[in-house]
């Protein structure tokens, strides 16, 4: 979900938060600081990748996707719909 | 004290400190500048500091492994160039054509015991980070092992580079300089890269991890199917191991010496000594542990009694779904954890909704420590 929030933009925690909170209508409400060891797990593993920026005025990290966050994404989303379309049949 | 000093706090006592320690302050303090009033739902600082403690233990430890591994690669192929060499270097010149018997013997342990224990202990470090490549966060007790491996296999990596260069040194009137110097060179080199693959684990080790869970034995590193005979005594695989490396050794030397009985005399010494590496070494590369893991098979059958306890009963006795779903909640709870992977998880439900008896039941849940 994470990577999916940066699908069109880079974005720093934050903006990524609020991404995440908009989009799901507040459905998922967790410990909202969890996002950042989320953020560097992905990060080390290749399918983020973030730079210091200053646009602002104030010193944040802004994530983007690298090309293997995107092969990853495209790859959840269609285990995902296939994981959705299996329990709606089920569930009617 | 603010939200932020206390995190910082936090990161501190878990061992992370400056760039990684800087870096996850400033972008929590963007964070509440965004929005003050979103401190509140940042959740508890020490649980925050401690998730990026055992991600980051995990995922270092694992890097160190690694880099230990490519640094005794480095090693070994400095070692085995430099004896082919010899052969266009007039050859070795016997063990009582150098300076000294003093030297000469360290050498030897160093160049030819020392790179099995690297082999060995190095080998199993990688192994069982490629087992857990999935789990975010290990248990603080398996990471321990892969360090105490690393630890081990690079300890032994430096005694090779030492032995390799104590060998050049009593040699150093026989050969010829070209030899000598790309030898003590190349050693040189490669006592580099372990100084650097050192520091990648000391880094790794400043880091405190928390995660429960147990540190696992050699049969999580060995393939399940197979070994299941071998099991309840690592002692027999330690003999088991110490007469195939004396078998084979003695086929290769019979073979290289063409002598039999030269062959048998290497191969015994090997077996022997592999015999004392295995006694010696084994406890603390997790290899040798029957008492350990007869304590966690304790743990693991008192706990599946409380879990499955209120219908307890032998294991051919067939389950219900009171039973069924216990162990779907030990299951998922450790999923959650991060034990499991999502299709681990999934296989993992199959098979207790697949269970008919008691014993296929426990056989799902049987690995999965400390979660009940």
């Amino acid at each position: 979900m994470i990577l999916a929030t940066l699908l069109d933009d880079p974005a720093h925690g934050y903006a990524i938060l609020a991404r995440l909170r908009e989009r799901s209508s507040g459905t998922f409400d967790l410990a909202e600081g969890t996002i950042y060891p989320a953020l560097h797990r992905l990060e080390r593993d290749g399918l983020l990748s973030s730079s210091w920026s200053s646009e602002s005025g104030r010193r944040r990290r802004v994530y983007e996707l690298t090309r293997r966050g995107r092969a990853a994404l495209q790859e959840r989303r269609q285990e995902w719909r296939h994981f959705s379309r299996a329990v709606e049949a089920v569930l009617g | 004290m603010t939200w932020l000093q206390h995190l910082t706090d936090e990161l501190t006592a878990r061992g992370i400190r400056g760039q990684d320690r800087r870096r996850i302050v400033s972008e929590l303090r963007d964070h509440i500048a965004c929005e003050p009033e979103s401190v509140e739902r940042l959740g508890d600082p020490t649980e925050l500091a401690g998730i990026f403690a055992d991600e980051l233990a995990t995922s270092r430890t694992r890097r160190a492994a690694w880099h230990a591994f490519a640094a005794l690669s480095t090693a070994a192929a400095v070692l085995v160039s430099s004896q082919i060499a010899l052969a266009h270097a007039g050859g070795y010149p016997g063990f009582n054509h150098g300076l000294s018997l003093a030297l000469f013997l360290p050498a030897l342990v160093g160049m030819l015991i020392a790179p099995q224990v690297a082999l060995v202990s190095g080998t199993l470090a990688v192994a069982r980070t490629l087992r857990r490549r999935r789990l975010s966060r290990m248990p603080a007790a398996e990471i321990g092992l892969v360090e105490r491996r690393t630890r081990v296999a690079l300890g032994a990596g430096f005694a090779t580079i030492g032995g390799l260069e104590i060998y050049v040194l009593n040699f150093s009137a026989r050969l010829p300089a070209w030899w000598l110097g790309t030898v003590g060179g190349l050693g040189l080199a490669a006592g580099a890269a372990l100084v650097w693959a050192t520091r990648s684990l000391a880094g790794a080790r400043t880091l405190v991890s928390a995660t429960p869970g147990g540190a696992g034995d050699i049969y999580d590193d060995l393939p399940a199917i197979g070994f299941s005979w071998l099991r309840g005594s690592t002692w027999r695989l330690g003999a088991l191991a110490s007469v195939l490396v004396a078998a084979l050794m003695t086929a290769f030397e019979a073979h290289a010496e063409r002598s039999l009985a030269e062959g048998v005399q290497r191969g015994i010494v090997e077996g022997v000594a592999a015999a004392i590496g295995f006694a010696l070494l084994g406890r603390m590369i997790g290899v040798a542990s029957p008492a350990r893991r007869q304590a966690r098979r304790a743990v693991v059958s008192s706990a599946l009694d409380s879990v499955l306890g209120a219908l307890p009963g032998p294991a051919g006795h067939r389950v219900g779904d009171a039973e069924r779903d216990h162990a779907e909640h030990v299951v998922r709870a450790s999923y959650a954890e991060g034990r499991l992977a999502l299709e681990e998880l999934s296989a993992r439900i199959e098979a207790i909704h697949a269970a008919r008896t008691l014993g296929e039941l426990r056989a799902t849940v049987a690995d999965l420590p400390d979660v009940l």
